[in-house]
C-alpha cells in the first residue's frame, strides 16, 4: 500500500514514541506511532483507499482524507475493527450543519459526543452502561480520541493557533459511549433518526454546555421538571444559520428511566412535554427560554449505570446533531 | 531498528504569495461592504464607521450583510451582493475564536475576489487570525487591532462603539486605499 503523507524515521520504538511530541501532534498524552502497517490495516478494515475524501472543513482549506485519518485513528490507539465507526464519527463531524470550523475554534471551547447506536455496539465494545461517560473502555476512549486528534491534526485545531478555547475542558480529550437499548423498551436513537435497527449509526453533537439533572424524586413530572428547569439555567439562543435542526440531547440514566417507563412515558412523551416548557419565554437571569424549533429537536438517548438518579443535558454549539450510518465491508 | 511513522498533520500554509486587490487611491467613490458577524454590540460600530466615512471620505454607497451566525461565511445571497455592490469592505468584529478566524477568512475570501478589504479583530484574538492569513499564504495581512481595556466579545456601550469607530477610522481608510 502506498500512502501520500510525509514520512518520519527514528532509531527505536521509544524514539518513534517520544518523536511525536516533538512534533507536535499529540493531545498531550502518548500515542501509538502511526507505521505505515498499522496504518495499511486500519484502511483495509475501514475498506476505504486512502484517498477516500471524507469531507472538508472550506474556512481552512481542509480535506480529510481516509489515509489522514487512519492515521490518527491508530495514534489514539483505535484497533482496526473500530476504523468504520471512527470513519462513521468524522464524516458526521464534517457535515456543513455540524459547524467544524466554528464548534473546534471557539473561545467557548465546545467538546463533541459521539454517539454510537446498532449492533457494532457489541462487535467492538462500545459501552453505555455503567461509567460509560469516563475511561475503562478502549472503544470508547479511542474513538472518541480519534476523533480528536483528527480536529487537531488534519482540521488544524492547535491549541494557541485555530483552537482558541479559553479554558477548554476533558472532554476533548475522549468523549464516546453507546446507547444502552438493550436496557430499555424505547425507540433506539437511530430508529427515531429513520434507520434500521439492524444499522450501525454514529451520532456526533457539539457540546457546549454539559448539565447534569439529578433529581432523586420518585414523581416522573418531578424529574422532567427538575430536567427543564436545569437546561432553562442558561438558556440556548437561536442560531439563524444553525437553523431549526439545533437540537439538544436529554441522555435518561437508568434510574430516571425506572421512574419515567413505569408512568407510562416514552421518548416521544418527555419531548412533548418539556419542549412547552423548554420554549417558554425568558423569565429570569437564570430562567432562560432554550431556543427549538419543535419536540422533534430533543434528542433523548439512554445510557450510564444505575445507582444515582440521574441525566445529562448535552447542550449545543453553534451546530445541529449529525449522524452517519456505520459502513462495514 | 528504523521505525516509519507517517505524518497525521495535514501540515500548515499555502506556500503561494497571497495576492491582494488593487486599492483605489481615496475611498471617494467608493462603496463600503460591511460583513458584519453580530457579535454583541459590534454592528453599532460598523454603523458608525459607516457613517462617518460617508460624511468625511464621499463614500458612494454602503453594502452591508449581517452574516446569519458569527463563525460562517456569507450566505451565498449576501455574498452575491457583496460582489455586486461593495469595491471596498471591512469584516468583523473578531473578538471570539471562530467568528475571528472566519471574519479574516471574510476579508481574505474579498480580497481573492478583488476587494480590498480589512478585518478588525481584538489583540486577544490577533494570533488567530494571524495564523488564517498564513494559511492562505498572507502572513503579513495587516489587520486592524482593537485592544483592552474594551472587550474582545464586543460587550460594549452605545458611547464605547462610537469611540472605537472614531479610533479605527483612520485604519481603516489606510487599510483601504493605495
Amino acid at each position: 500500500m502506498t500512502f501520500a503523507s510525509d514520512t518520519h524515521s527514528f532509531d527505536s520504538f521509544e524514539d518513534a514514541l517520544e518523536g511525536q511530541f516533538e512534533l507536535g501532534v499529540t493531545d498531550g498524552l502518548p500515542v501509538i506511532p502511526p507505521t505505515p502497517e498499522r496504518v495499511a490495516a486500519m484502511l483495509v478494515a475501514g475498506g476505504v483507499a486512502g484517498d477516500t475524501v471524507l469531507g472538508e472543513v472550506p474556512t481552512r482549506d481542509v480535506v480529510v482524507t481516509a489515509e489522514k485519518v487512519a492515521i490518527n485513528a491508530v495514534m489514539a490507539g483505535c484497533l482496526p475493527e473500530y476504523f468504520p465507526v471512527v470513519l462513521a464519527a468524522v464524516r458526521a463531524f464534517l457535515q456543513p450543519l455540524g459547524n467544524a470550523h466554528s464548534t473546534t475554534a471557539t473561545l467557548a471551547g465546545a467538546a463533541h459526543a459521539v454517539i454510537v447506536n446498532g449492533p457494532i455496539r457489541h462487535d467492538i465494545g462500545v459501552h453505555g452502561g455503567q461509567a460509560c461517560f469516563g475511561p475503562g473502555f478502549r472503544p470508547n476512549a479511542t474513538i472518541g480520541r480519534a476523533l480528536r486528534l483528527v480536529i487537531r491534526n488534519v482540521c488544524r485545531t492547535v491549541p494557541g493557533v485555530l483552537d482558541r478555547a479559553s479554558f477548554s475542558w476533558p472532554l476533548r480529550y475522549s468523549f464516546c459511549f453507546a446507547e444502552d437499548e438493550e436496557a430499555t423498551a424505547w425507540t433506539p436513537l437511530h430508529v427515531k433518526l429513520g434507520y434500521e435497527r439492524e444499522q450501525s449509526v454514529v451520532t456526533v453533537q457539539s457540546i457546549m454546555r454539559l448539565f447534569q439533572v439529578t433529581e432523586f424524586a420518585p414523581e416522573s413530572e418531578e424529574i422532567l421538571t427538575t430536567a427543564y428547569e436545569i437546561a432553562r439555567h442558561m438558556g440556548l439562543q437561536r442560531d439563524e444559520w444553525a437553523g431549526d435542526g439545533r437540537s439538544v440531547v436529554l441522555v435518561i440514566g437508568p434510574e430516571h428511566y425506572r421512574r419515567l417507563v413505569a408512568d407510562g412515558w416514552t421518548k416521544e412523551s418527555i419531548a412533548e412535554w418539556l419542549y412547552p416548557r423548554l420554549v417558554a419565554e425568558t423569565a429570569g437571569k437564570f430562567d432562560q427560554k432554550v431556543t427549538l424549533a419543535s419536540p422533534a429537536n430533543i434528542w433523548i438517548v439512554t445510557a450510564g449505570g444505575p445507582g444515582i438518579a440521574q441525566s445529562w443535558w448535552f447542550i449545543p454549539h453553534l451546530a445541529t446533531p449529525t449522524h452517519e450510518a456505520v459502513l462495514l465491508n | 531498528m528504523t521505525v516509519v511513522t507517517l505524518d497525521p498533520t495535514t501540515g500548515f500554509g499555502s506556500g503561494e504569495a497571497f495576492p491582494l486587490a488593487i486599492r483605489p487611491d481615496t475611498l471617494a467613490g467608493q462603496t463600503l461592504g460591511i460583513v458584519a458577524n453580530g457579535l454583541g454590540d459590534s454592528e453599532s460600530m460598523f454603523d458608525a464607521i459607516a457613517a462617518a466615512l460617508s460624511g468625511t471620505d464621499g463614500l458612494a454607497g454602503i453594502c452591508k450583510v449581517v452574516k446569519h451566525s458569527v463563525a460562517v461565511p456569507p450566505q451565498p445571497e449576501q455574498w452575491q451582493e457583496l460582489l455586486a455592490h461593495a469595491t471596498v469592505a471591512v469584516t468583523g468584529f473578531g473578538g471570539c475564536g471562530s467568528c475571528s478566524t472566519r471574519s479574516m477568512r471574510d476579508a481574505l475570501d474579498l480580497e481573492a475576489a478583488g476587494i480590498p478589504a480589512v478585518c478588525i479583530v481584538h489583540s486577544a484574538l490577533e494570533p488567530a487570525v494571524r495564523a488564517m492569513a498564513r494559511l492562505v499564504g498572507a502572513d503579513n495581512y495587516p489587520v486592524i487591532v482593537i485592544d483592552y481595556p474594551h472587550n474582545p466579545t464586543a460587550v460594549w456601550t452605545a458611547e464605547e462603539s462610537a469611540m472605537l469607530a472614531n479610533q479605527v477610522l483612520d485604519a481603516v481608510r489606510l487599510r483601504l486605499t493605495r
